[in-house]
């Protein structure tokens, strides 16, 4: 019942950290890894397979019966997590998703590059958030840096040094034994004693993404937007904030982070909270529109018009994107599984009116991405109500192609919001200095166009 | 005066810049650590150099071989024989040098007991020293080492553990229990004990791990919580999200063994819910953990509202699942099991939140698979139209199964909701007329199920439908040869023998439909190209049509080219059928037999051809589409085998709720009322205590410096109280929670009075009805 184990594997499934499983046999890890790269290499080619893998030991010895391999994909890695028993497979790719915000707080991009050049703090980190008995411990970065020494200049520069050079002590260094006072020492959980910082401020990132489905007939079977209040804290002491909304009752099935008073939320709709030191997600919350909204889904700030024929051995398409905003869209990616079988695309961009094919520029550009036979159309911005057309063909082996019946849109907009969300004041008590505070909204979109 | 004060401020700016500076370097090191150390470190091969540098090296040597045996290990290899020189540096002063050493220690200590005893003093020393860290780090190396000769002294660091003033050195202690336990189970009396006074903890930050090892020592002595239960629940939100997890689950079995169910008091038109006190707070101090972040704390609180929830709270979890199911792709994986298994039960909880359910293209195979077994458990008569268009939108999916499911998700529409079969059947005839094999495949196999139903059903029923079922059978026969896939392909050919009679008729052959011969004759011409389902499929149809008509001449040629051609079959299942028609059939075809008629003739019974009849066609009434679609499973929500549908074999079950609880009164402690002053002493020893270095008074929230200066928040206990308490102007509400909170004293102070006398004889009901849930359980685990 707990969480056996833990691998990460580089971009060739092997192992390059891998915890203890001090509890069970050795080749009880080994048959975890090789279940994960057996499925990848049997995956389609989308590359998407099941987080879980049931894991089947002939048992015997300390091994268990049955066991599952969860996994998660960052960049080229995978992160694994062994569970037996009946443990809460929630537990497992929560306590990976924790492990993984972890690292990127200590080493900024988590890659194989990373984690092999500081894999002795990522050892350090492991014993202290996983017990060996398999419970997660501590997962709060906060206190995490008081007990486990980030990698710094200081050290960076000593481990350069050649090992032999006799006059560098490191009986002065951050992690000599009398250091470890300040661990353990705060009184909240998330955030520690005596954080000084030369200027105080705090930074308010609101993200919402809209997710949408739209059927064969262009009307919207179903959309959903979800924000997220990411915050960058950067002040001295123990702050205490009150933030409040202008339109709260927007925002539906909040989730905050544990600094947040709870019963203040259910009363006033306004967030009281302590931050942690650095960055954090506030909360979460969903969209939640006003009455007049009669049907229940959202308005669809873009729309593709395809014009898709199949035939043997191919087919060949139109596809028409407009969008439907004022305001500026950037970066917009739309794309669609072309089948197992596609063996290549031609395609030709044009403006709605110029009739000009180009590939790049404002235009956009085309790939074709011969592995995962995904076609993707790529336009890096576009003006309020312009469209694009991008007409061409695609080869098959199959006799009958069975290309996805739908088109995977995303899109961002940046200084927008969905839900005009409007975070009112941040106040500060508690402490006398005066604080920098700066909002942000953005929102992006990932849109599934059905034909 | 204003100069000290002026280079006070200087020499803090300039630490302030000197920390900037740092933090910007830093910043920029990142990008550069490519170039460090490590990596290089990290792929370093073995050499006898180790050794050396581990024993007469300077610390930095000392670590950086250690380092490279962490890498080493890391990579797989077995450096155990550098065993002896390691342990020489369990005593450095170099906190990461020591570090790395326990976690080599850990490794390899189990295959070298008889040196790793020689570490045990060193940890025995860092037990007292003055910093938590220092303390709680040794006492998890030491419990950690899989050594039963050092079992004693484990579980007297545990003792003195247990008492630390620092939570986290308690934490260490409860987690260090299951270890102990493990390497001495006859210590087991001793360790219960110390798990007893873990529970009673004030800090929430141990709690969670006092849970821990209670589940794993003594999981069945529920009666130990008795006192605790109320205290734990209050408790609940404040501690940390991995320990509410663990916490939501005792509870949940705590209420299930030892609380009264929740009954409906069912008067006539209003209903009342009869919910015990207790429950209802476990409920409410549940119930804000639905705001937690962490999807596996979510799922915990979901599990005791869904497992111990009154009727009217069910419904509660469904806002939070949906919610869960959005934060990742892995998370919706592992959640649609959960909504499947909740909707099995209570499909109109869901029903109006259909939307938030369809199959997006890109989902993983599994997911798809799982949305559409929920979406199908969903149609209602007032939904079944977009659900409809849904499944058929999903058969042109990439992936066959999904294709399969999706299909049969139409045909069990039509079985759900009968007013929309005629709107399947037309979905499922288009679809045969696709270019995809697996498309019409399936089709075929779910428009057969559909017919048959149909045909069974009764006849006046059937007269009011638009579409004859007969007709579609007519469509399928004429098209046998569209039809490739073999499944599909003996399902036509089934179709075709089975209900070629009940076409009223035939105008060439007497009593068999006009297009039924032709379908045996394609049949019979592609026999042996064919899967063997097919011929085995096309010889019941040749018997079939022969004992119809036995007098027609080019059935009974048809019939001997077929069987002769399946008697000589490569594969034994049709060898084995064609045996068996052809004894069925001896009385009606005596010289089917070929040239040796007498080996078969004389023994055994020969049917006449009216038996033969019934023999072949009866008893073929309509079928159950037993798909994976509809099955459900016994697993409970929050397992792993529910989510991967196999059983784990865990021994985690859900105890069925008793007749009646468990008296309440044995709940009632009378510690609740002594909170403050318990904790006034807790606060006194750890100042008084030598490694007060850095105010290890965790039971303060608030920093003395920024503590405001009513006196009446200094009884702050706990998180809550903290967040009750407002620092700038919500004086009302605090006040109101301190009088709930004074409120809830006063209760125990009642309780408290009558518990003083009759102490002793509470203590003795709650061991015997801990041994009763003891019994109880291990009757139930049988």
């Amino acid at each position: 019942m707990a969480i056996d184990g833990l691998i990460i594997l580089d971009a060739n499934g092997r192992p390059i950290i891998q915890s203890g499983y001090t509890s069970f046999p050795p080749a009880y890890p080994l048959l975890h890894i090789d279940a994960l790269n057996n499925e990848l290499a049997k995956a389609p080619s989308s590359g998407i397979i099941d987080p879980i893998i049931y894991v089947a030991s002939g048992g015997g010895g300390d091994m268990p019966d049955g066991s599952a391999c969860c996994h998660i994909q960052v960049r080229e890695m995978r992160m694994l997590a062994s569970i037996s028993g009946d443990l809460d497979p929630l537990v497992a790719f929560a306590f990976l998703q924790a492990f993984h915000d972890i690292l990127q707080d200590y080493f900024g991009t988590v890659s194989t590059v990373t984690l092999k050049g500081n894999f002795d703090t990522v050892y350090q980190l492991i014993e202290e958030i996983l017990d060996s008995s398999g419970h997660p411990l501590t997962t709060s970065p906060s206190i995490l840096r008081d007990i486990v020494i980030p990698p710094s200049l200081l050290s960076t520069l000593l481990a350069s040094l050649p090992a032999s050079a006799p006059s560098v002590g490191r009986s002065g260094g951050p992690t000599s034994l009398n250091n470890t006072g300040g661990a353990f020492a705060s009184p909240i959980p998330w955030r520690k004693v005596g954080v000084r910082h030369n200027s105080n401020e705090i930074l308010f990132d609101v993200t919402e993404e809209m997710r949408a489905i739209v059927g064969r007939n262009g009307a919207t079977l179903a959309s959903n937007v979800i924000g997220t209040i990411e915050c960058n804290s950067r002040l001295s002491g123990m702050p205490d904030l009150l933030a409040s909304f202008s339109n709260p009752n927007v925002m539906a099935e909040c989730a905050f982070h544990p600094c947040v008073r709870l019963q203040r939320w259910k009363r006033e709709q306004t967030l009281s909270f302590i931050p942690p030191d650095g960055k954090f997600v506030l909360g979460e919350y969903q969209y939640a529109p006003p009455q007049k909204v009669v049907v229940n889904n959202l308005p669809i700030p873009v729309a593709l018009k395809p014009n898709i024929i199949i035939g043997e051995l191919g087919g060949s398409f139109t596809v028409t994107f407009t969008s439907r905003m004022m305001k500026a869209m950037e970066n917009v990616k739309i794309e669609w599984y072309l089948g197992e079988d596609a063996t290549g695309a031609q395609c030709t961009l044009s403006g709605a009116g110029s009739g000009v094919g180009s590939t790049g520029g404002a235009e956009g550009s085309w790939t074709f991405d011969s592995r995962k036979k995904i076609l993707r159309w790529e336009i890096p911005s576009m003006h309020s109500s312009g469209s694009r057309v991008l007409r061409g063909s695609w080869t098959s082996k199959a006799q009958v192609p069975r290309p996805a019946h739908a088109f995977q849109i995303r899109f961002e907009l940046p200084s927008y919001s969905f839900s005009s969300l409007k975070i009112d004041h941040v106040r500060l008590s508690s402490e006398t200095y005066k604080m920098y505070k700066g909002v942000r909204m953005q929102s992006c979109g990932s849109i599934e166009w059905r034909w | 005066m204003m100069d000290s004060v002026n280079l006070a401020a200087l020499t803090e700016n300039a630490a302030r810049l000197g920390m900037r500076i740092q933090e910007t370097l830093h910043e920029h090191t990142r990008d550069l650590s490519i170039a460090r150390g490590g990596a290089s470190l990290f792929d370093m091969p073995d050499d006898k150099n180790i050794g050396r540098q581990l024993e007469f090296g300077s610390d930095r040597e000392r670590l950086e071989a250690v380092k490279r045996l962490i890498a080493l290990t890391s990579k797989g290899r077995n450096v155990s024989n550098y065993f002896p020189q390691v342990v020489k540096n369990v005593a450095s002063q170099d906190l990461e040098i020591r570090k790395l050493v326990y976690i080599y220690l850990l490794r390899y200590a189990e295959h070298e007991p008889d040196l790793a005893l020689l570490s045990i003093n060193a940890f025995q020393k860092d037990l007292t020293d003055p910093s938590p860290l220092i303390r709680a780090m040794a006492l998890r190396v030491l419990s950690g080492i899989k050594v039963p000769m050092i079992g004693h002294i484990v579980i007297l660091a545990i003792k003195k553990c247990a008492a630390d003033p620092s939570p986290h050195v308690r934490k260490a202690a409860a987690l260090a229990i299951p270890k102990a336990h493990w390497l001495d189970p006859s210590q087991q009396p001793t360790l219960i004990t110390v798990i007893q006074s873990l529970l009673q903890d004030h800090s929430p930050l141990s709690i969670g791990s006092a849970v821990i090892a209670f589940e794993s020592v003594c999981p069945t002595r529920l009666d130990l919580l008795h006192q605790q239960y109320r205290r734990l629940c209050r408790m609940l939100v404040d501690v940390d999200e991995w320990g509410q997890v663990n916490l939501l689950n005792l509870l949940l079995r705590y209420a299930r063994t030892m609380l009264p169910k929740p009954t409906i008091a069912g008067d006539a038109g209003s209903e009342s819910e009869d919910l015990d006190k207790d429950l209802q707070l476990l409920q409410s101090s549940a119930e804000p953990l639905f705001h937690s972040r962490n999807p596996a704390v979510v799922l915990a609180t979901i599990r005791v509202f869904y497992y111990i929830g009154s009727p009217s709270s069910l419904c509660k979890v469904v806002n939070p699942l949906l919610r869960i199911q959005l934060t990742s792709k892995e998370t919706e994986r592992v959640v649609l099991p959960y909504i499947s298994a909740i909707v099995h039960e209570y499909p109109h909880f869901f029903s109006s939140h259909y939307a938030r359910l369809l199959v997006c293209t890109n989902d993983p195979q599994q997911v798809k698979r799982d949305k559409i077994k929920i979406l199908l458990n969903l149609c209602t008569t007032e939904n079944h139209q977009a659900l409809l268009r849904e499944f058929i939108d999903y058969a042109d999916d990439p992936d066959d199964l999904v294709v399969g499911d999706a299909i049969h998700a139409v045909g069990q529409c039509a079985q759900r909701v009968p007013t929309c079969a005629r709107q399947c059947i037309s979905a499922l005839l288009a679809m045969i007329r696709s270019r995809n094999d697996t498309i019409i495949s399936n089709a075929i196999v779910v428009l057969k199920l559909l017919v048959q139903n149909q045909l069974h059903e009764n006849p006046s029923e059937r007269e009011s439908r638009s579409q004859d079922p007969l007709k579609i059978i007519t469509q399928l026969a004429q098209r046998i040869d569209d039809i490739k896939h073999p499944r599909a392909r003996a399902c036509v050919l089934w179709l075709t023998g089975q209900y070629c009679p009940s076409g009223g008729g035939g105008t060439i052959i007497d009593g068999i439909a006009d297009w039924a011969p032709d379908v045996l004759r394609k049949a019979a011409k592609s026999f042996i190209a064919e899967d063997s389902i097919v011929k085995t499929q096309t010889l019941t149809l040749a018997a079939k049509l022969f004992v119809l008509c036995p007098s027609d001449h080019r059935l009974e040629l048809l019939c001997r080219y077929v069987f002769s051609l399946g008697k000589y079959d490569l594969s034994y299942e049709v060898r084995d059928r064609t045996r068996m028609l052809t004894s069925l059939l001896s009385g009606v075809l005596p010289s089917v037999n070929g040239p040796q008629p007498e080996i078969s003739m004389g023994e055994g019974v020969v049917l006449r051809r009216e038996q033969v009849k019934k023999v072949l066609f009866e008893g073929k009434a309509g079928t159950a589409d037993n798909t994976s679609l509809t099955v459900g499973h016994n697993y409970l929500i929050g397992t792993l085998s529910l989510v991967i549908g196999k059983d784990m074999h865990a021994d985690s079950f859900l105890p069925e709720w008793l007749e009646a609880g468990i008296d309440p009164a044995l709940r009632e402690n009378k510690e609740d009322t002594f909170t403050a002053p318990a904790l006034r002493s807790i606060a006194s020893v750890s100042s008084s205590h030598p490694a007060g270095t850095a105010g290890i008074t965790p039971i303060v929230l608030t920093p003395t410096n920024s503590t405001p200066t009513n006196t009446a928040r200094e009884t702050w206990k706990d998180l809550d109280s903290f967040y009750a308490s407002d620092s700038e102007q919500s004086e009302p509400e605090s006040t109101s929670d301190e009088h709930k909170r004074e409120g809830g004293k006063e209760e125990d102070d009642h309780s408290d009075s009558e518990e003083d006398d009759s102490d002793d004889d509470g203590e003795e009901s709650g061991n015997k009805s801990g041994e009763e849930a003891e019994r109880w359980n291990s009757s139930q685990e049988s």
